[in-house]
């Protein structure tokens, strides 16, 4: 078994481990889920090490193939009449989408050291969740990947209805049922893909190969991506996104806000863009308009929230905004900047989340006007949310600063399949976004950190403990190193990207002869 | 030796009939291994019989799909006999005890007999026949409580279930007018495609239609779910579905095969109608009887989706999903069976908080309810996605969007009752679930197969065979 199965296994052995532990065990669950996502870390780290070195030879033949070339392939065969194999592989986009989940894993699993309600049903539940994730990213048959999407989505049910809070039945319907006709898009799509090919594959990579009519990407097309779409938060279909992570409990706002709506982005991206080249340049200028919408609409509404997390929520609706922005811009300055979105954008709402969680669990108040003066109390967290607030308004040195350039890029350059005069002003519009987004971090941040205490109560608080240090610590340090050195992500996405674009340009020939 | 299951079957009926006259009540408690261990031979009797052959001169054929159905009805037997053990038994309370274990069991073996005897006919009488001994024995069962409730569904069950067999013989007749053979098989030569045709066929889909619980013809099926015993309405919601779909496929395929790919509409529709009533219904069910009964519905009009194309792969898809949807059924009554025998409540309110006080049987309940839903990696997963797949490949790529949100609307209602049982807390007062033996036994069974065979491809793969096999030797 390779790397890539093990990637897979590990957060599922981890899961079978918690459940194998008894239930009044709760300090051992926890350190069997720290180390099993610990250990997945490190094997990710040399993971990301060896395709580094097996993938940088080969950036050369990327820039003419129309092919995704893939590393650690495994293929097993396994519903062998319908063409379901179990195929797992690496490349670029996977393995930068392996490394966020990892530590947002991890993390995550620190940030929720102090669950003490049935512990063990939510780290079981927080780690199935995230091997469907991984699931998702490294698989590349279709029906592999589709189960692993299911199998990614549903445990958050429990997860938010169970350790929730407000409303929480309410939002965890919503989100399930949003994100399960999505999925039955998704599924509509999919059948189309496989049988329009011959109903004999549902490998990603040969049915990259076959040519797909026009007239049937055009339809299927706006499908995948809606139905992507709605996970990743694809305005009107947004609407589960402020509730859930209102409702839900820190780590698996964390985890979905971080990771689980990036699944979105990625599937629209992976299945959407690369198999249907000609439905995506069809469909580019609309679904830029419709992005261009989430991303203001995101920020204005972020504007008015007084409750911290639907603030994040909403501002996280206009960042995965611009993930979608730039697939839709369909070049690789825009395709570039959405997988770096999706990174960077994920350990920033990561910390966010984190963050909040355990202002939360101080203050037991989430409501903005209610707080104030809480760096005097609580530098560290203070310091670590003016951070996270800064990459989100895009300042240059984190990560966010390097994904929304591209993105913005990204849109002006535009393509030749869209007016470029329309995409040049959806790009200016959305670029505005920067001022409100500056407008509602900093409003919000003076609001709760600065100022005199406006709660006599909040001068007893404490500062981060141990391992909120060491959880909001990786999570900065990822942003800053990513935000200082974007070439080494830069280098994993861009051989990975470099096929798609082709695939776009080598069927817009075609087009431009007949129009 | 095509015919031994069947054999063994009626010779076991027979033997409980006669054994319960000598018996003491104490010893009675014998009948249900005695009845298991006869459905165990019978299993093994079908394992070793050839899938191909004819009896009778033609009127008693083996096929593949044949044997899949048997299989099916076989394990679905057994299943309910060991789930329904607990409420025959002497010591079960006395409220919700079953009298006379020996009859229960003869009437529902020899209601087994006719479903197996079903698979196999070749010719209208026999069918008829065997369909009418797959199907009274059920009234009865229906009504064995003596009470208001199970009189009324005895009685209602037996007014629409002769009322379905009237409409099934006036297209028999039909057919017989037209063809002037009995003869299944060799009909599709004679009949043209005209009005009478159509007629016939209506007839006979509107007849089955009632046992497979297909809208319009579905509204006996909440009356019966709930006022039979649970452990009746366990058979029924799996037996009488899959013997109505044996006919069906036996109809649709043997005899109307060649206006099958012109009636691709009708059938959407009427599969579109079946999973959107049924499934839009079972959101306002309060009683778990009722609301198994609407998924029972709309999982039929799932089922539906296989006769699209009428190839040998929807064929395939359709026993599938029928074996899928036979164990994951089981699983979800094995526990509202238990439910009901220790607490009495058939309301999904009176679930909540399962998870607290059986952990276990609460994750049962929660991966069968997955399981209908088509949740992966649940079994019930795989057989939805491929009768979607079929569905595609006929080129009705609307009907896969409106069965997708179909499921997630099922998906909807199915996690009400996870909610009830995960987020509320348990009822004051409320003590663990004590499941016998048997049960436990039989629940591990049906949870561990409905994860598996959605896992494993054995199954699928041996169901895609036969079915191809089994068309090939149609078209000859």
């Amino acid at each position: 078994m390779g790397l890539a199965s093990w990637l897979i296994l590990l957060p599922f052995l981890t899961t079978l481990a918690v459940i194998a532990v008894p239930a009044r065990r709760s300090d051992l669950i926890r350190w069997v889920a720290l180390v099993g996502t610990g250990a997945h870390l490190i094997l990710t780290a040399c993971t990301t090490y060896q395709f580094w070195q097996l993938a940088s030879p080969d950036i050369l033949a990327a820039k003419t193939a129309t092919l995704t070339k893939l590393y650690f392939v495994e293929r097993i065969p396994w519903f062998k009449s319908l063409g379901v194999d179990y195929l797992v592989g690496i490349d670029g986009i996977t393995m930068s989408m392996v490394i966020l989940t990892s530590i947002i894993i991890f993390t995550g699993v620190l940030a929720s050291w102090n669950v003490v309600n049935r512990t063990k049903e939510f780290f079981a539940l927080l780690l199935l969740l995230v091997t469907g994730v991984f699931g998702v990213f490294l698989s590349f048959d279709l029906f592999l990947f589709f189960m692993f999407y299911e199998v990614a989505v549903l445990p958050m049910y429990l997860l938010i209805g169970v350790w929730g809070t407000g409303p929480k039945e309410y939002s965890a319907m919503k989100l399930t049922l949003m994100l399960m006709v999505g999925s039955a898009f998704i599924l509509v799509g999919m059948l189309a893909l496989y049988h329009y090919a011959g109903g004999t594959t549902f490998d990603l990579t040969q049915l990259a190969q076959y040519h797909y009519p026009v007239e049937m990407q055009r339809w299927v097309f706006p499908l995948i991506f809606i139905g992507f779409g709605v996970l990743g938060a694809l305005y009107p279909f947004h609407t589960w996104s402020p509730d859930g992570h209102a409702s839900a409990p820190t780590a698996v706002s964390m985890l979905h806000a971080g990771v689980l709506m990036k699944l979105g982005g990625y599937g629209a991206l992976r299945i959407g863009v690369y198999l249907l080249p000609e439905g995506a340049q069809y469909w580019g200028l609309f679904f830029m308009a419709l992005t261009t919408v989430n991303i203001l609409y995101g920020a204005f509404g972020a504007i008015k929230q007084t409750d911290l997390k639907y603030f994040t929520a909403y501002s996280s609706v206009s960042h995965c905004g611009f993930v979608l922005f730039g697939v839709a811009s369909l070049n690789l300055m825009g395709l570039k900047g959405a997988v770096l979105q999706m990174f960077s954008h994920g350990v920033m709402t990561g910390l966010f989340f984190a963050l909040i969680g355990m202002v939360y669990g101080r203050t037991h108040t989430r409501i903005i006007p209610d707080m104030g003066g809480l760096a005097k109390v609580m530098p560290w967290l203070a310091v670590c949310f003016y951070i996270a607030g800064m990459a989100s308004l895009g300042l240059p040195g984190f990560a966010g600063f390097v994904a929304e350039s591209h993105v913005f890029l990204g849109g002006f350059f535009g393509n030749e399949w869209s007016d470029p005069l329309l995409t040049r002003t959806l790009t200016v519009l959305a670029t505005l976004s920067i001022v409100v987004t500056a407008v509602y971090v900093l409003r919000g941040l003076a609001k709760v950190f600065q100022g005199p205490i406006t709660d006599h109560h909040f001068d007893e608080l404490t500062d981060a403990t141990l391992t909120e240090r060491l959880s909001t610590g990786i999570l900065v340090l990822t942003l800053a190193v990513v935000g200082l050195a974007p070439g080494l992500l830069i280098d994993l996405i861009e051989s990975a990207l470099l096929p798609f674009v082709n695939r776009l340009h080598a069927t817009g020939l075609a087009v431009a002869g007949h129009v | 030796m095509l015919m031994l299951p069947e054999l063994i079957v009626v010779a076991t009926g027979f033997l409980l009939l006669v054994l319960d006259l000598f018996l003491t009540d104490k010893q009675r408690d014998l009948l249900v291994p005695l009845a298991l261990a006869g459905i165990a031979g019978a299993l093994a009797a079908l394992v070793a019989t050839p899938d191909h052959g004819v009896l009778l001169g033609g009127r008693f054929a083996m096929d593949p799909l044949a044997w899949w159905f048997k299989l099916t009805f076989l394990v679905a037997a057994f299943l309910t006999v060991a789930l329904t053990a607990g409420l025959l038994e002497n010591a079960a309370p006395e409220v919700r005890k079953l009298h006379s274990p020996g009859e229960f069991l003869t009437i529902l073996l020899f209601n087994l007999c006719g479903m197996l005897l079903l698979a196999s006919t070749r010719d209208l009488i026999t069918l008829y026949v065997a369909l009418e001994l797959a199907t009274i024995p059920l009234f009865l069962l229906a009504a064995w409580r003596r009470d208001a409730l199970g009189g009324e569904a005895g009685l209602k069950y037996m007014v629409i279930g002769a009322l379905a067999s009237a409409l099934l013989l006036y297209g028999f007749g039909v057919l017989y007018g037209l063809t002037g053979t009995m003869q299944l098989d060799a009909m599709p030569a004679l009949l043209h495609a005209d009005r009478v045709t159509l007629f016939a066929g209506a007839l006979v889909v509107a007849g089955v239609g009632f046992k497979l619980t297909l809208v319009p013809f579905h509204m006996w099926a909440p009356e019966i779910y709930q006022g039979a015993p649970p452990p009746v309405t366990a058979w029924l919601s799996v037996a009488s579905k899959s013997a109505g779909l044996a006919v069906l496929m036996l109809v649709l395929f043997h005899v109307f095969r060649p206006f099958l790919h012109d009636a691709g509409f009708a059938i959407a529709l009427l599969a579109t109608a079946t999973m959107t009533l049924g499934n839009l219904v079972a959101i306002v069910q309060r009683n778990i009887l009722r609301f198994m009964a609407f998924s029972a519905i709309s999982q039929a009009g799932y089922l539906l989706l296989g006769f699209l194309g009428g190839g040998s792969v929807g064929a395939a898809a359709m026993v599938f999903y029928l074996l899928v949807y036979a164990v994951t059924n089981l699983s979800v009554f094995a526990v509202i069976i238990l439910h009901n025998q220790q607490t009495g409540s058939t309301q999904i309110t009176d679930y909540r908080g399962l998870s607290r006080l059986n952990p276990l049987l609460a994750l049962a309940m929660m991966l069968g309810l997955f399981g209908l839903a088509g949740i992966p990696p649940l079994s019930g997963f795989v057989g939805k996605f491929l009768l979607f797949s079929v569905t595609a490949q006929a080129g009705y790529h609307w009907l896969v969007g409106v069965a997708a949100v179909n499921s997630t609307i099922s998906l909807y209602y199915y996690l009400r009752i996870v909610r009830q049982m995960y987020i509320e807390a348990p009822a004051d007062g409320a003590v663990p679930l004590k499941p016998g033996a048997m049960l436990s036994a039989a629940l591990l069974a049906t949870t561990a197969a409905s994860m598996l065979l959605g896992v494993v491809p054995t199954v699928y793969e041996a169901v895609r065979t036969g079915a191809a096999v089994w068309l090939q030797t149609l078209g000859q």
